[in-house]
């Protein structure tokens, strides 16, 4: 009777003291997730570029190492990723259930009955987050990030940046228009209107290429969770197989004693699945495996008689069986390999498609693919939205890159907002002035569709509009006769090549129905 | 607008005599005749001083009007209008409305005892709040006690044009066809197919799809203009872009003039600024068509001007 008291005192501090930790890292889940979602929300509207936007990148080991590996460079800036290896080198994959807003989101999204389900998962599906790690890495040894398109990061940047806050926005607007008949709504809007727009609220809509698929792939991740909880934590995430991998090295883990009673408490209660029973076994406590853990702390809030506890630890944890062997990891690192050899022969890396404009600074489209990182931060900072993202158009390697479409908006002459957000350098960091003389692509005219040369009308908005001092369009005055055999004096428009930079902005504005009259194409030489 | 509450038997048949005529022309002149100016000992002041602050321009021109409380009364909503359709170079390229002169503008509106003021354009493919802060008439203004506005997509209505020759109807920013005073703050530049763009082509920034002007601008100006009749056209000729306009970039292209052209008439206002670059307002269609329609002169010669020295 006495020692139980003692016992249950006991307990009940220790499970306080966790439950206090438990607090604390949902906490900082929630802050986490709130600094993703407003370094992504001040870039979308101010039209000025914060450099600390890509900070969640420069701390993704997976994105700083493949991008170091594929470009063949240290990258300064994303060398915060050592402070992430560090910590997991010595707690383990506290990233996973503290930071990364993709499994913050994740634990938010519940499922009845997922529990039930993940029991009938076999342990071995956890070795896919390891084959497409490897499978990362061997591409990137070759030059290719095409699979970053499966970091967690850059999935849930690119589904905020090209669907989520789009639709918010194009939400809010339409609301708007519609409540903006009735004189008693009004001021309200009006009020948001000169509060929001143009500070959080865009002031023009953005609109991205067949954005849904990003949306379906990042919908489906969280649907995932139906058949077990942080599904994609557990089985799929090539990032949390980095950390896994890391973390059973890792010197301080939660460890089981040997007064666990087999209440199985913590294994209901472990959303990574993580802990292993040792059923049958009075003896044996049961076990935390280090490289599924996610640090979320419930199992030490939650053990009835305090049983868990960190302990440091010097030897590394007994391979599981779903661990790749070598054999595996070698075969997933050249099969990475061989895929990068594969698309290499895409036509598109013989020949660019001819309206594929990378934004301003790119130079090589080789270099590019070896250091974007595919996570769209560009996309949403381009306050012309003209960023969009690539289907094809860079061929299935330069999936979700960034290609300037200046019909729907173009390279802002003042902005070099897409190279001060870029988390690698893939699109380079640019004082005003150089970018200004990056050349992106060359303005081709259609003497067919343009105004005064097909139609005799009067227009020149494409040299109205040109930013460069010189003006790279330029006009000459003839005498044509118009279709009614009249004879009309007007100035026709003429592109000067050597002065062209691309930005598109005569593509943009040209008033020529449908397709622009004037458009950029790519330059087969600088 | 009007405190008159009735009318003489002279306004009476006047009014009688057009909307027959507008009948028989099928338009209706009426629209034109009903614009109301304020009676002002001068037609036209120009303020020019080479070592003169554009402040001290901008105050000595609309002195010389009678003071912006003769346009501004106690509690009126202003919506000042400035030329910022790029702001790629500091203000002394004068490819924008030099932030100065917007900021003394607003000033004298809220000395006159505006309720509000607001300032706005939209750029041709930047965003409002990028070439506010670009050009730094976003902070100037806010110093000043007036607001920036980003002009938002949902406050355009399309709305007729009774007296358009060309078009009929377009889209346009509502708030300034609603608000009590409004202030067109242009700069005289270059540019190629209009020539020059002055006081009634600065007006193209509260519409949509302005590329669509341009087969015929000189007209659609015009009768863009006849529907949006600013109170006051205070145009910034401080700092002049001779060439390569409209966005410049050459200061070899800038001309220093040091001047201030004020008036309620934005034809003459343009028509006079338009000798800065040797030419007449009969030289720039816009001008020329809107005087012709009525909506102000291009003959300097049948004006009151004022000139002074700053």
């Amino acid at each position: 009777m006495n020692i139980d008291n003692i016992q249950n005192t006991h307990s009940e501090n220790s499970g306080l003291k966790w439950g206090r930790w438990r607090r604390i890292r949902q906490a900082v889940q929630i802050l986490g997730l709130l600094l993703f979602i407003y370094l992504l929300l001040i870039n979308w509207s101010s039209g000025e570029a914060s450099s600390q936007s890509g900070i969640f990148f420069r701390l993704n080991p997976l994105t700083a190492i493949t991008a170091m590996i594929a470009g063949r460079e240290w990258i300064p800036m994303m060398g915060w990723a050592l402070i992430t290896l560090g910590v997991t080198l010595l707690l383990g994959r506290v990233w996973c259930g503290w930071i990364c807003p993709m499994g913050t989101t994740l634990d938010w999204v519940r499922f009845r009955g997922a529990f039930q389900r993940s029991a009938k998962i076999s342990p071995r599906w956890r070795s896919v987050k390891y084959m497409l790690l490897l499978l990362t890495l061997g591409m990137a040894l070759l030059g290719s990030l095409t699979l970053l398109i499966f970091d967690p990061i850059t999935i849930i940047t690119r589904a905020t940046t090209t669907v989520l806050l789009p639709a918010l926005n194009y939400g809010i607007t339409q609301l708007e228009f519609a409540l903006y008949k009735y004189k008693v709504f009004q001021p309200a809007i009006n009020w948001v209107e000169s509060t929001l727009r143009g500070v959080v609220l865009p002031s023009i809509q953005s609109a991205f290429a067949l954005s849904i698929f990003i949306f379906v792939f990042f919908a489906g991740i969280l649907a995932l969770n139906a058949l077990a909880e942080r599904f994609w934590c557990r089985y799929l995430c090539p990032l949390g197989g980095l950390l896994g991998w890391l973390s059973k090295i890792s010197l301080f883990r939660p460890l089981i004693k040997p007064q666990c009673i087999h209440c199985d408490h913590c294994i209901s209660e472990c959303p990574m699945e993580a802990i292993q029973a040792h059923t049958g076994n009075g003896i044996q406590p049961h076990e935390i495996t280090p490289s599924e853990c996610n640090l979320c702390m419930d199992c030490l809030a939650d053990c009835p008689d305090s049983s868990i506890a960190f302990r440091w630890q010097a030897h590394p944890v007994l391979a599981q069986e779903y661990d790749p062997s070598r054999r595996q990891a070698l075969v997933s690192l050249g099969m990475g390999a061989a895929g990068a050899l594969m698309l290499s022969t895409n036509v598109a890396a013989k020949s660019p498609n001819p309206r594929l404009i990378r934004p301003p600074g790119v130079e090589d489209e080789d270099d590019f693919l070896s250091k974007c990182i595919h996570c769209s931060e560009c996309m949403q900072v381009c306050a012309t939205t003209g960023l969009q993202p690539t289907l094809l158009e860079a061929g299935l390697e330069g999936l979700w890159t960034p290609n300037l479409v200046p019909r729907l908006g173009p390279c802002d002459y003042s902005c070099t907002a897409c190279g001060e957000v870029c988390p690698s350098g893939a699109i380079p960091l640019l004082d005003l002035e150089t970018k200004r003389k990056q050349v992106m692509g060359l303005a081709v005219l259609d003497q067919n569709r343009c105004l005064p040369w097909a139609y005799a009308t009067h227009c020149i908005v494409c040299e109205e509009m040109c930013p460069v001092p010189d003006k790279a369009v330029r006009v000459e005055e003839v005498a044509v006769i118009d279709e009614l055999g009249g004879e009309v004096y007007l100035q026709q428009p003429y592109v000067v090549r050597d002065l062209c930079i691309g930005c598109g902005i005569c593509e943009y504005n040209c008033p020529m129905e449908a397709q622009s009259a004037i458009q950029v194409q790519r330059r087969s030489s600088l | 607008m009007s405190d008159k509450s009735s009318i003489s038997r002279r306004e009476f048949l006047q009014v009688l005599l057009l909307g027959g005529f507008s009948s028989m022309f099928g338009r209706n002149l009426l629209s034109l005749t009903d614009f109301e100016t304020i009676e002002t000992e001068f037609d036209l002041a120009v303020a020019r001083g080479d070592s003169a602050t554009p402040t001290a321009l901008v105050q000595a021109a609309i002195a010389a009007l009678g003071g912006m409380e003769a346009f501004v009364k106690p509690g009126d909503d202003v919506i000042i209008k400035p030329n910022i359709v790029a702001a790629d170079y500091s203000y002394q390229y004068a490819a924008y409305t030099n932030p100065e002169v917007v900021a003394a503008v607003t000033a004298l509106c809220i000395g006159a005892g505006a309720e509000r003021v607001r300032v706005m354009d939209r750029p041709s493919s930047s965003t409002c709040e990028q070439v506010y802060a670009r050009s730094g008439i976003g902070d100037a203004v806010t110093t000043a006690g007036g607001q920036m506005e980003v002009m938002s997509d949902i406050k355009y209505r399309k709305v007729d044009i009774p007296d358009g020759l060309d078009i009929s109807n377009w889209s346009v920013y509502g708030d300034v066809l609603d608000t009590d005073v409004f202030i067109n703050v242009p700069i005289a530049k270059h540019h190629r197919l209009s020539k020059l763009t002055l006081s009634m082509k600065n007006l193209m920034g509260v519409i949509t799809q302005r590329n669509q002007f341009h087969p015929n601008l000189g007209q659609r100006i015009a009768d863009l203009a006849s529907l949006i009749r600013p109170t006051l056209t205070i145009m910034d000729a401080v700092n002049i872009l001779m060439d390569r306009g409209p966005r410049g970039g050459n200061l070899s292209d800038v001309k220093q003039m040091n001047t201030i052209i004020a008036s309620q008439d934005f034809v003459a206002t343009g028509a006079y600024a338009a000798t800065f670059f040797d030419k007449t307002g009969a030289d720039i269609d816009a001008l020329r068509l809107g005087a012709e329609m009525g909506l102000g002169t291009i003959d300097l010669d049948s004006l009151n001007i004022e000139e002074i020295a700053v």
